[in-house]
């Protein structure tokens, strides 16, 4: 096992051209669909969390059962619309890099969605106040709003990016593992697992782990750098 | 201008129940009480931050020449008993309420003006956040001064300043009638700042007029 770690970071420091094009497609397609679910999901989320509406509690609900959705399931969505029998078939997305990354924005927006919510909705009372007692209309209220998130809009896209980073049910469907295409460190992983190349399984793993850790890092400097 | 009769209640408890009340327009009135008298519900309910079970909020009623009873809608600036400190700068803070029939170098002149006035003008840079609790209440102040208002509703606008804040903020209250001839509603549980401040003053007990 331990000379397995060794082996790993020998070929993560060694050059090993298909290893750093894994790492290249997986931070692609991590980074967009991440940015494209906290684009969508950051305003609705902060409207849905503000907004005081009939039927806003049952489209929170639904927000909540889409958070908890299998990527399998997701994926197996996206599969049957994509493919040859599906009604986006002539966009020709199935086994692509913009298929993956599609499958996982409709995985990653109800996570933004509700974790926007949540915190606008316990925010919005106090904010909302204030600008109505200033006259500020309803579309600058939310705008003000989300500017008040801003740590908590850094804190979700993190979640996103560590969701996006680990998933591997939704983007195996709609992405194949095809190498060099559309094959991910996750789904790598799987692939080597099962050929019984731990060595390079592992390489990817320390990787993903040490990805983690300098996103976090950054977002923390972010934050310090916010609060100064 | 005439205050609408009012009725609100929390799950069935009955907070605050009034009858209309006549206020002489360009004056402020002093609306006193202790806590849990219904002040804030009624200053809520006047600024349409919460809907009465009966009643009307915005559209506050008001007598033309012949005695008339004729409806007209004010405008209605509100500061509610917690500041708030947006996450920019005191200056910036100031001026998103900027007054829209001004020249963005008035509006910024009457921003320096308000921040020179309440005593913030060192602060005018720094992050709003980072304000104490009173002086996050002047800024609030002098944010809601920045453009006229046919009502102000002033709910405990002092309550977090020290005393020797209490008589620049008073003063700007009485400077900002003065200039505009506003209407000004100021809730307040200190009987010596209604009385250094009011023309009139209203006592709220349980809800009701006392």
């Amino acid at each position: 096992m331990i000379g397995s770690f060794g082996e790993a970071f020998r070929l993560i420091f060694s050059g090993d051209s298909t290893l750093y094009q894994i790492i290249a497609v997986t931070l692609r397609m991590t980074l967009t669909s991440s940015l494209l679910a906290l684009l969508i999901g950051v305003p609705i989320g902060t409207w849905l969390g503000s907004a005081r509406f009939r039927g806003r509690k049952v489209l929170v609900v639904i927000d909540r059962a889409l958070m908890g959705l299998p990527p399998v399931v997701c994926g197996l969505f996206c599969y049957l619309l994509f493919s040859g029998v599906g009604p986006l078939r002539s966009l020709r997305l199935l086994y692509t890099l913009a298929g993956m990354v599609i499958a996982q924005v409709m995985l990653l927006c109800p996570m933004a969605i509700g974790m926007m919510e949540s915190h606008a909705n316990n925010a919005a009372p106090r904010i909302r106040e204030n600008t109505r007692g200033l006259g500020i209309g309803r579309f600058r209220t939310l705008l003000l709003t989300m500017n008040e998130s801003r740590y908590h809009i850094a804190t979700t896209f993190l979640t996103l990016l560590g969701r996006a980073l680990a998933e591997v049910g939704a983007v195996s469907i709609v992405g194949g593992a095809i190498m060099f295409k559309t094959n991910v460190m996750t789904t790598a992983i799987m692939d080597y697992t099962s050929m019984g190349n731990f060595k390079t399984a592992l390489a990817l793993g320390i990787i993903l782990l040490f990805l983690s850790l300098a996103l976090n890092i950054i977002v923390a400097l972010i934050q310090g750098r916010f609060e100064k | 201008m005439i205050l609408p009769a009012l009725k609100k209640a929390y799950q069935g408890q009955i907070v605050l129940d009034i009858p209309s009340i006549e206020i002489a327009d360009g004056s402020i009135v002093a609306i006193c009480g202790q806590n849990g008298s219904g002040k804030s519900t009624l200053a809520k309910i006047l600024a349409g931050i919460e809907k009465p079970d009966t009643g009307s909020s915005i559209d506050l009623s008001a007598r033309s020449d012949n005695d008339a009873t004729i409806t007209k809608r004010y405008t209605v600036g509100y500061l509610p008993q917690q500041s708030y400190a947006f996450h920019m700068s005191v200056r910036s803070n100031i001026l998103l309420n900027k007054d829209p029939k001004k020249t963005a170098q008035e509006n910024a002149a009457q921003a320096e003006t308000l921040l020179k006035k309440i005593g913030l003008e060192s602060m005018a840079k720094k992050n709003a956040k980072k304000l104490s609790g009173g002086e996050t209440q002047k800024m609030a102040l002098a944010r809601l001064l920045m453009k006229p208002y046919d009502l102000l509703i002033l709910d405990e606008p002092t309550a977090s300043m020290d005393t020797a804040s209490l008589p620049t903020a008073e003063a700007l209250i009485r400077d900002y009638q003065g200039r505009t001839g506003c209407t000004i509603l100021i809730i307040t549980h200190s009987a010596e700042q209604a009385q250094r401040l009011a023309s009139q003053i209203i006592h709220l007990e349980d809800g009701k007029l006392a």
